[in-house]
């Protein structure tokens, strides 16, 4: 029936390669893994599962926010590579600019940096939330108004408002600030447009000043933040400093400059003292911070999250292969050796990581889009959280490392196993 | 009772190339407690005292003795699942005291197939996969790891319960399949404890004959407390208190 003599034994199955047992030995464990989650009884599988989804949907809202954070810290602009600010610059979204340090003799300077050939265009950039209402509204309503200089020759696009319908140059200004020169026009993005419900050709009027502005142009495009689009304006910077209080000194956020080249950084950093020069690099060319905050927000999401995922996943495999210690006895009996053993436990550590982690950076997308909702609606503040779908594999990866990290401590288990203790024979 | 005409035969003429397992003057102790810092004054426990057998290929033998006469240990010891304090234990000629861990892991893979009295299958594979076990280790592919542990549960008339979770299967449905799994590696040795514990006579009865069977070119060893079983045996080793009793 069974002996020796006709069971046709292989014997070239002891010489297959090792890249081979690896691949099979992976299956197994993770076949064997996913098995166990789907049948009752698995509760420390679970819980693991659990804890580092929790701990990487954390991470991935936490992250998004701090991204989204320090991706607003800056007007954007088109083709813009370095912007100028303040040194003592502290964490300031587009909303909440107001109050902060600011740049000084922001048009003779920004003049001088224009003159230099390898400078496309540059323009001080004021930003300030205004109450302003329609001739035919009744209520004040809050915009953020971008004060720019737009270039001669060149068109481009600031806060994501095109600057081609502003006069080129900054009249006021350059007639001293009279006020036959006041230009008032004021170019609005859509949201703008729909809060004030105004369109092309009409007045608004600021609080507090009896200049006025005109809508030249109603942009197709808007500002978002998250989950909706910002009430942005663009005016010419004089107009804006002189209903702000911000003409003396001719202050300024911030400055953007465009250049293709790497070397005017240098002469950027030289004609302005105790300011930073911030360049379009890093993560996704969003790491446009004037502020460590949002950084030191990342990094303590990914350092909590790493800390605890490890230490959860540690404790909960630690008990998951204290109660299987049978499985890991059995393995050991027909023959698998400590090495196998441990890859096999180590490789379930790992998927449960994985699994937890994929689903954790899911949930954790969710989080940011919640985060930005809820701060709408409650707190009336602009969405902070940016959803960026690389948060994803960044969730994913910090899992595995979890998975990673956490291995000796159920590996050392899996080694400790007696196999004549485990089992009765 | 032990049928005395299955009592051990003098095996030093035996070939040697066909002697599957044999102990020479094996004993085993255990080291009661932790010892702390008097190692000196930790208490020891004789489980086995100078054992020697010899078993072919194509014997089957059985292994009687009380609880606590060592037959465990022995099984342990022959199955090189552990290894002894004193004497030489050598399975297809193999010292496994002279093995590493991870060699008698790799002996055991080769040359032994190990069967529970509580079967150990593993509850979430099915009994097709459950046989295959073994074979992942070797690094065969799963397709003929399935053929082979279906021709296998076919032959222990096992063929159309092979995508049945243990769970769903009778206790001798799960002993066979345990067999199977212990068979799938073609081992020299076969080494079965108490294999029949669990079972109605009858299902234990189909169990034996399954050893009968496979016992024609390899060694089995089965330690049991059932005469019905140990009488399946080509002789008996009788434990008591650790060493053969002198008419086993």
């Amino acid at each position: 029936m069974t002996d020796k003599t006709d069971t046709d034994f292989d014997p070239d199955i002891h010489s297959a390669s090792r890249s081979k047992r690896i691949l099979r030995l992976s299956t197994f464990a993770i076949t064997r893994i996913l098995n166990r989650l789907r049948t009752p009884g698995a509760r420390r599988i679970t819980l693991t599962l659990v804890g580092v989804m929790i701990a990487i949907a954390l991470m991935t809202t936490v992250s998004g926010v701090a991204l989204g954070l320090a991706t607003q810290s800056a007007v954007q602009g088109d083709n813009v590579d370095y912007w100028i600010v303040p040194e003592t610059g502290d964490l300031n979204t587009i909303a909440v600019s107001t109050g902060q340090t600011r740049l000084g003799d922001t048009h003779r300077l920004t003049s001088r940096l224009t003159r230099n050939d390898r400078i496309q265009y540059a323009t001080p950039v004021l930003s300030q939330v205004v109450p302003v209402q329609t001739q035919t509204s009744t209520t004040r309503e809050y915009i953020l108004l971008v004060g720019v200089v737009p270039p001669n020759g060149s068109n481009p696009t600031i806060a994501s408002v095109p600057t081609e319908e502003l006069t080129p140059g900054d009249p006021y200004f350059d007639a001293n600030r009279s006020t036959d020169s006041w230009t008032g026009e004021l170019i609005a993005t859509q949201a703008a447009a729909t809060v004030l419900n105004a369109s092309t050709g009409e007045t608004i009027m600021p609080a507090g000043t009896d200049q006025t502005f005109r809508i030249t142009d109603v942009a197709d495009s808007d500002l978002r933040t998250g989950v909706g689009a910002a009430p942005v304006a663009l005016v010419h910077l004089s107009e804006l400093q002189a209903i702000t209080g911000a003409a003396d000194g001719d202050t300024a956020s911030q400055i953007l400059v465009s250049s293709n080249s790497q070397r005017v950084r240098t002469t950027i950093e030289g004609i302005y003292p105790q300011t930073n020069v911030v360049t379009r690099t890093g993560f996704a060319g969003q790491t446009v911070s004037t502020s460590s905050l949002p950084v030191a927000m990342g990094i303590a999401a990914f350092v909590v999250a790493l800390i605890v995922g490890v230490l959860f996943t540690a404790t909960t495999m630690g008990l998951e292969i204290t109660h299987d210690r049978q499985f890991i006895a059995i393995l050991s009996a027909v023959g698998y050796t400590e090495r196998s053993v441990g890859f096999v436990v180590a490789l379930q550590v790992v998927t449960v990581c994985f699994i937890g982690g994929t689903v954790g950076a899911l949930l954790g997308i969710g989080g940011i889009y919640a985060t930005n909702i809820i701060l709408a609606q409650t707190l009336s503040l602009p969405a902070p959280g940016i959803i960026d779908f690389r948060l994803i594999p960044y969730g994913i990866m910090t899992a595995v490392l979890i998975g990673i990290l956490a291995l000796p401590y159920p590996v050392w288990l899996a080694r400790r196993t007696t196999i004549t203790e485990a089992l009765r024979l | 009772m032990i049928n005395n005409t299955s009592i051990e035969e003098d095996y030093s003429e035996s070939e040697p190339s066909n002697i599957a397992v044999a102990c020479e003057s094996v004993s085993r102790e255990y080291s009661r407690g932790q010892g702390g810092f008097r190692q000196s004054e930790t208490p020891t426990v004789t489980a086995l005292d100078s054992i020697s057998l010899q078993v072919t290929r194509g014997e089957f033998v059985g292994i009687a003795g009380p609880s606590g006469s060592g037959k465990s240990t022995l099984l342990h010891l022959l199955a090189a699942l552990d290894t002894p304090t004193a004497g030489q234990v050598r399975i297809s000629g193999t010292d496994t005291q002279a093995l590493s861990a991870r060699q008698r892991a790799r002996l055991r893979a080769r040359q032994v197939g190990i069967v529970f009295q509580r079967f150990y299958l593993l509850p979430s594979l099915s009994a097709q996969a459950n046989v295959a076990v073994p074979l992942i280790e070797h690094g065969v592919g799963k397709r003929t790891r399935h053929e082979r542990a279906e021709t296998l549960l076919d032959r222990l008339g096992l063929g159309d319960r092979i995508d049945h979770k243990p769970g769903t299967l009778s206790g001798g449905e799960q002993q066979r399949v345990a067999i199977a799994r212990a068979l799938i590696t073609d081992p020299d040795v076969l080494i079965a404890d108490e294999p029949t514990g669990e079972l109605d006579t009858a299902t234990g009865d189909r169990v034996l004959d399954i050893f009968e069977t496979v016992a024609t070119d390899r060694a089995v060893i089965l330690a049991s407390h059932d005469h019905a079983a140990l009488d399946r045996a080509d002789r008996i080793i009788a434990l008591r208190d650790g060493r053969r009793e002198r008419n086993d």
